[in-house]
């Protein structure tokens, strides 16, 4: 690999930690697209590698959220027996589906997620921030560990975290406040999407030479992230997260029916 | 409430840390080397792994601290989720 192709690299991971870190949002939903369209890599190898880079986000931004009490252990934990299972089982299918229908498949989310991500942008223009988090008691798990295996299965299948998945079933079905849900998600993803990622490594489809840089840069990106978060409107990244998400997933389907990821 | 108590979330934030550091110096190592020594790559790799095995290590000190609360359905709970996990682990190099 060459000198500039390795930095472009590094800066994706960047922008994907980053992004990641400000947004709330895992920034694996951008570097998947990007690696399949831009740098050819077949849907699988495109997956495993962007698997690492969840990992990445949800280690170096958890620690904080652990750290400043904001984050559900227990319920994460329980919530973590499903989307596990989800993730073991959705890796070991992945396989065996062709990479156009992958290809279909992450365009749908892509699309899906700049929706969610719509949404959240507009909920947020006049939000105050809960600086005390109130009492509550995890309710409707059922519900929460239905969600839950769908979005570990997604994970395993996709490589994405699933947060735009959890975070709304925990916050109206589980009762659980917003910033302890988005915490205890994120806590989640390391977890699930290491289940998978264990799969894809077996079995070769992770790239040690295409992660390596990338990991890298999500490690500086969402550290550096999380360190200015304070200060950043998430609006204003949001709002550009879907704008990439949206010319993602336009080059995915253009290319999808042009013929490509054979 | 049922979150966990202060000084439980400073092991488990240290632990998330101490992976999270060790994997992005090995990597960075391994990137800078590799310009220099074929064996570099074998350095990025390791803190590939290191980046892997952290979450299983986060739900084994977890699984520790339940029991040292002993909040027993807690720390059954975390063997489970490492049951499942292990399990990939071994189908991934098998598959």
């Amino acid at each position: 690999m060459t000198l500039a192709a390795m930095l472009l690299l590094v800066a994706i991971g960047f922008c994907a930690g980053g992004f990641g870190a400000l947004a709330g949002v895992g920034g694996g939903i951008i570097v998947t697209p990007l690696l399949a369209i831009y740098f050819g890599l077949p849907m699988h190898q495109a997956i495993g590698v962007t698997l690492l880079c969840v990992i990445a986000t949800s280690t170096a931004t958890s620690s904080m959220y652990v750290e400043r009490h904001v984050t559900d252990v227990r319920l994460g934990m329980t919530l973590e027996l499903a989307t596990t299972v989800g993730a073991l089982i959705a890796a070991l299918v992945a396989h065996h589906i062709n990479r156009r229908t992958l290809a279909v498949l992450f365009a749908c989310f892509l699309l899906y997620s700049a929706g969610s991500m719509i949404k959240k942008a507009w909920d947020s223009r006049n939000e105050k921030r809960e600086e005390i988090i109130p009492d509550y008691t995890p309710q409707n798990y059922p519900m929460g560990m239905a969600a839950s295996l769908i979005a570990g299965g997604f994970s395993g299948l996709l490589g994405i975290g699933g947060g735009p998945i959890k975070v709304p079933v925990m916050l109206l079905f589980m009762k659980v406040p917003l910033r302890v849900a988005a915490a205890t998600s994120n806590f989640m993803i390391g977890v699930t999407a290491a289940t998978s990622a264990y799969v894809y490594w077996g079995r070769g489809d992770v790239r040690v030479d295409i992660a390596a840089p990338l990991v890298a840069g999500v490690f500086a990106g969402s550290l550096l992230g999380a360190r200015i978060s304070p200060k950043i409107r998430p609006v204003y990244i949001l709002m550009l997260l879907v704008t990439i998400a949206g010319w993602l997933a336009a080059q995915m389907i253009y290319k999808l029916f042009a013929g490509g990821f054979q | 409430m049922s979150r966990q108590d202060v000084a439980a979330d400073r092991v488990l934030s240290r632990t998330l840390k101490l992976g999270a550091y060790t994997a992005f110096v090995l990597i960075l190592a391994g990137l800078a080397l590799h310009h220099f020594a074929a064996w570099g790559g074998k350095v990025a790799a390791a803190g590939l792994l290191v980046l892997l095995a952290t979450p299983a290590l986060r739900i084994i000190v977890a699984c520790i601290q339940f029991l040292h609360e002993r909040d027993f359905k807690y720390a059954l709970v975390s063997f489970g989720v490492l049951a499942i996990v292990a399990l990939a682990y071994v189908l991934g190099l098998h598959t």
